[in-house]
């Protein structure tokens, strides 16, 4: 069975025949997609999978990643804090070590397209050192909020911004105004990833039992990595609240080790002294490859939450009300596109609310039901692979026919 | 005569960088911004599947009500149809009015909540041929349930900003199907209707009259 066919049974066939008839219009065209690792991160997830469906679509697809050294890494690290608006302390030589770099992968890459997608701000200065001719246009993708950038970072950057056709971002609140088209991709999930793909209930029950987490017992679960912004602490706050008077619930708090991240450690430790000895506050700490294990905590909660105070898109959102659960989330980022209060779930803007729309949807079974049902439906209509890559598609069909109000493909 | 073409429909939006925080910027933008942004928050905002989610028929309605806790400006918004209008400009003076007249009778403007400001976009439409055709009122009302909610955006709202009336009525007319099913059918009051509500009117009125064996036009299906 081909990759299309797997998703087919998924998402249906009229969205697989709408991608088969955006492919037949674009067959042939050369696209390559270069960003700076081929493994780890959202971006390397993203073209794992684009680049299989793109070639079985009839593109010519391929993927180059540039190369750098440490310090190179290091300097596009700060762009990515810079970018979101984060102090950074860099030197001129640091922005030309970027460039350097930039030039230096332009010899090497082949870059050959008709379209080049230049992920995120580590490739960006490609166009300047590509002769004229070689890339027919390029596109630069950015994944990352840029609506409030650090001023040093965005003049370095929009630099190179002046050299492509058009930019594409995942939400409107994560753009500024550009003198270039501005496309907006949200991003997706890949429903048969192991993180998403169904589980039957003998291996959900294993996986929690080995997690120490009652599967017989409501169990509340906030899936993210120990982060201020992500706001554990009002979440443990909310469950308190609630405890007294649902004693059977259990509250899991997942996320990564924060072995490298200070910051994170320091967070970690106040989870933990706030959790104290309560045995039905879980605090897991799971290694980055934990696809199934999350998996498994998601389709058996009652309730996700996402307590942010600042949230990108908020992917961890988009897989729970997949998985049919309804969402308890700040009313921030991508969570206020996809928590819409009494369809999917609440907005809220306290530990207290939280607690209150814990306690209304712990009351009505029904309502949780229908909310899950929503959230699933929403999330099949709008955030799986193939909108994403239908997207792609419906903008290079709109970027070679441009001038028109409305367009037949 | 030739067969009605099921068409399919997928959006292109794009970002301007502008959001407004307040009433008094939503009036900026109105009066400001270009075509392409009003209709995409009156009009096309439907499109965005969002749509069977909310209560209101377009975005600056539901931001009102949501984000502003302006009432009575949402309701006010809500009761626009901007299909009325045959001249954009008109559609925004319109807009305009509306707001201006309420911004003229409030002591404060409200601000939005955090997190749900409106963020303005614009879109444009790419339309596919999904390859379904049908020449007959029963091929119709047999294809009508196997749409995308977005075949019957094209179908409805989009031929009726082309061409001031939808597809179906417009192709049932042209095989003299029966008066009384045109009328029915372009009598739907389908901005304030979401996608499906829409969809069980069309079949609604179809099967009123499928079995009706004059209306089975040109054979079978």
């Amino acid at each position: 069975m081909n990759l299309l066919d797997r998703y087919e049974e998924v998402v249906g066939r009229p969205e697989i025949d709408r991608l088969r008839r955006l492919g037949e219009r674009l067959a042939g065209k050369r696209i390559v997609h270069v960003n700076s690792t081929r493994q780890g991160g959202g971006v390397a997830e993203i073209l794992g999978w684009m680049i299989p469906l793109m070639v079985e679509l009839g593109i010519d697809a391929r993927w180059e990643v540039i190369q750098g050294n440490s310090d190179f890494y290091r300097v596009t690290k700060s762009f990515h804090n810079g970018l979101q608006g984060l102090p950074i302390n860099l030197r001129p030589a640091d922005y030309q070590l970027h460039v350097d770099v930039n030039e230096a992968n332009a010899r090497h890459l082949n870059l050959e397209a008709d379209v080049a997608f230049i992920h995120d701000p580590q490739p960006i200065f490609l166009p300047r050192f590509t002769p004229a001719g070689k890339v027919g246009r390029w596109i630069w993708r950015c994944h990352i909020d840029a609506s409030r950038p650090n001023r040093g970072v965005w003049k370095h950057l929009s630099g190179g911004i002046k050299d492509y056709a058009a930019t594409v971002f995942s939400m409107p609140s994560f753009t500024r105004p550009l003198d270039r088209p501005m496309f907006l991709i949200p991003p997706s999930i890949d429903p048969l990833a192991d993180k998403n793909r169904f589980l039957d209930d003998s291996e959900r029950v294993q996986i929690l039992e080995k997690l120490h987490v009652d599967p017989d017992r409501p169990m509340l679960l906030q899936v993210s990595r120990f982060d201020r912004f992500k706001d554990p602490l009002g979440v443990i706050e909310a469950y308190r609240l609630v405890k007294t008077a649902h004693p059977e619930l259990q509250l899991v708090l997942v996320g990564g080790p924060a072995d490298d991240d200070p910051e994170g450690a320091e967070v970690l430790k106040d989870v933990m002294d706030r959790a104290g000895d309560d045995a039905d506050l879980h605090v897991l700490l799971l290694p980055p490859d934990s696809h199934r294990e999350i998996n498994a905590l998601q389709r058996s909660a009652v309730i996700v939450l996402q307590k942010s105070l600042k949230e990108g898109f908020g992917l961890t959102v988009t897989e729970a009300l997949w998985k049919g659960k309804p969402v308890i989330g700040g009313a921030t980022g991508g969570i206020a596109l996809q928590v819409h209060d009494y369809q999917t779930g609440f907005l809220v803007y306290s530990p207290a609310g939280a607690a209150y729309r814990i306690r209304y949807l712990l009351r009505y079974s029904d309502k949780r039901q229908r909310m899950g049902a929503t959230g699933h439906e929403f999330v099949r209509e709008n955030f799986l692979l193939t909108r994403h890559l239908r997207d792609y598609f419906s903008m290079l069909m709109w970027l070679d026919h441009p001038g028109t109000d409305a367009l037949a493909a | 005569m030739n067969d009605f073409i099921v068409e399919d429909c997928s959006l292109v939006r794009c970002a301007t960088g502008r959001a407004c925080f307040n009433l008094r910027e939503l009036l900026e933008a109105a009066r400001a911004a270009g075509p392409g942004v009003l209709e995409h928050h009156l009009m096309r905002c439907a499109l965005e599947d969002h749509f069977d989610l909310y209560e209101f028929p377009n975005d600056l309605a539901r931001w009102c009500w949501d984000a502003l806790g302006d009432r009575e400006l949402a309701e006010k918004l809500a009761l626009l149809n901007p299909y009325v209008f045959r001249d954009f400009e008109k559609l925004r003076g319109e807009v305009v009015d509306v707001l201006e007249d309420h911004l003229w009778s409030l002591e404060r403007f409200p601000w939005s909540r955090p997190g749900l400001e409106l963020h303005l976009v614009e879109s444009r439409l790419i339309s596919f041929d999904t390859g379904e055709r049908f020449s007959t009122l029963v091929g119709m009302a047999e294809a009508v349930p196997r749409m995308s909610r977005r075949s019957l955006f094209f179908h409805v709202h989009e031929a009726y900003r082309r061409h001031g009336v939808d597809d179906f009525s417009a192709f049932l007319e042209a095989r003299h199907a029966p008066n009384e099913l045109v009328e029915r059918l372009r009598q739907i009051d389908f901005y304030f209707l979401n996608l499906n509500q829409l969809r069980e009117k069309v079949l609604e009125a179809l099967c009123a009259f499928v079995a009706e064996p004059r209306a089975v036009l040109g054979g079978a299906a």
